[in-house]
């Protein structure tokens, strides 16, 4: 059989998938633990003066490990609570409790009272930004010598943060914001990057994990081959009663490039007809 | 003493951990604030509209009734971000033009609306889209 014929057989059979195949080609192959540690296996990059080169978009799944879609035989897809999975994406099984930072006991009532009121209460329901560190590790990476911009295609919208790296310090008289004012040091091969200056509108995470405007995140990347380790520490001594690492996550390398977020618009809430919660994890 | 203590602190974690997982499980199920979960409608009909938006896509779906009166559903559904890591796009899942096509889904707690959450989309080929669970 000539190359040109397979060919054609190809474009047959694109054609008579229609759009869907297209679609589910550009997904590529699924991650697994094994594929994971192959990637991590690979040489480190460094740029010119030996800093690990942390460009590039990276997959971290967007804070939705528990959706595990297959493609059925039949062509079919299903795409939550489909069974259990073969080679699913690392991540916290279905249901798995998350962590949650540990409050002094005087603002147990008030987490309590803004989880019971979540629906009213969590802003990230309503299409605000997420803020930090709820909204995980950035999608792509730009790196030079005197900065680091991290970009993100997040649910509620596209976002960006510059992390100056060259020894400048947190600005000053800047309004507080919801992914706040940072600043980034290498410790080693591990960028550290500081933030401050946030406005308290955000939660650490779901479930009522307020934070006041004294909130510090520290965040640090390491790349390992072509993966890098993440992990957030919000630091809030007024509220918390230590201060609270989130879940580790491993970023891998992608081709497929971040696409700007569709638009959020909030209409769900309005349909909420009870207090049943509305859960957002991340 | 050492050995109740640890006896009760092992029954007190266990219990901590069957209800944090409970509620993280039962979190899951948050579209139950919205619609009723409790009841499943079956629609056909061509749909004419697709808003690509976040947190939840929003399907406009044209149902013809027996006399031939059209009236327009508005069908919820999972964000976009979902949608395409299982390799779906706004195209996709409208079908082709003209296209029958089948939901099913919980019809809205709000009962005035023609408004509903979509668990099946079957298109005319037979293929389906599971969207919470098969």
């Amino acid at each position: 059989m000539t190359h040109r014929s397979l060919r054609w057989i190809a474009l047959a059979a694109a054609a008579a998938a229609g759009p869907w195949m297209a679609h589910a080609a550009a997904q590529g192959p699924r991650m697994t633990p094994e594929r994971l540690q192959a990637l991590a296996a690979k040489p480190t990059p460094r740029l010119t003066g030996g800093r690990p080169d942390l460009n590039g978009t990276w997959d971290r799944l967007g804070g939705i490990e528990f959706v595990r879609p297959q493609r059925l035989a039949d062509g079919s897809i299903c795409i939550l609570a489909c069974g259990p999975a073969g080679g699913g994406p690392p991540g916290p099984a279905p249901g798995a409790a998350p962590s949650f930072p540990t409050y002094k006991p005087e603002f147990l009532a008030k987490v309590k009272d803004l989880s019971d009121r979540q629906t009213q209460t969590d802003t990230s329901l309503r299409c605000q930004p997420i803020g930090v560190p709820r909204i995980g590790p950035p999608g792509k990476i730009v790196q030079n010598a005197r900065e680091v911009v991290f970009l993100y295609d997040d649910i509620n919208g596209s976002f960006f943060r510059i992390i100056p790296t060259d020894g400048r310090p947190h600005r000053k008289g800047l309004p507080a914001s919801y992914l706040g004012d940072a600043i980034g040091r290498w410790e080693k091969d591990t960028l550290v990057v500081e933030t401050v200056n946030f406005n308290d509108e955000t939660w650490l995470t779901d479930n009522g994990a307020f934070h006041t405007t004294g909130l510090k995140v520290i965040e640090r990347f390491r790349r390992v081959g072509d993966t890098i380790e993440y992990q957030a520490i919000a630091e809030d001594p007024a509220v918390l009663a230590e201060p609270w690492t989130g879940r580790p996550r491993t970023l891998w390398l992608t081709d497929q490039e971040l696409e700007e977020s569709p638009r959020c618009e909030d209409r769900d809430m309005s349909l909420v007809t009870d207090g049943s919660h509305h859960d957002n994890p991340r | 003493m050492r050995d109740r203590f640890r006896s009760a602190l092992f029954a007190v974690t266990t219990l901590l951990t069957a209800l944090l997982t409970a509620a993280a499980v039962s979190a899951h199920h948050s579209v139950a604030g919205q619609f009723d979960t409790s009841k499943s409608l079956t629609l056909t009909g061509v749909i004419s509209r697709v808003e690509w938006i976040n947190p939840h896509i929003y399907l406009h779906m044209d149902v013809k009734d027996q006399r031939g009166d059209v009236t327009t559903w508005t069908l919820a559904s999972l964000p976009t971000a979902m949608l395409r890591r299982a390799g779906l796009s706004r195209e996709s899942i409208q079908g082709q033009p003209g296209e029958l096509i089948t939901v099913a889904a919980n019809p809205a707690r709000d009962e005035t609306r023609n408004l509903a959450w979509i668990t099946k989309m079957t298109y005319a080929d037979g293929r389906a889209i599971f969207l919470t669970g098969q």
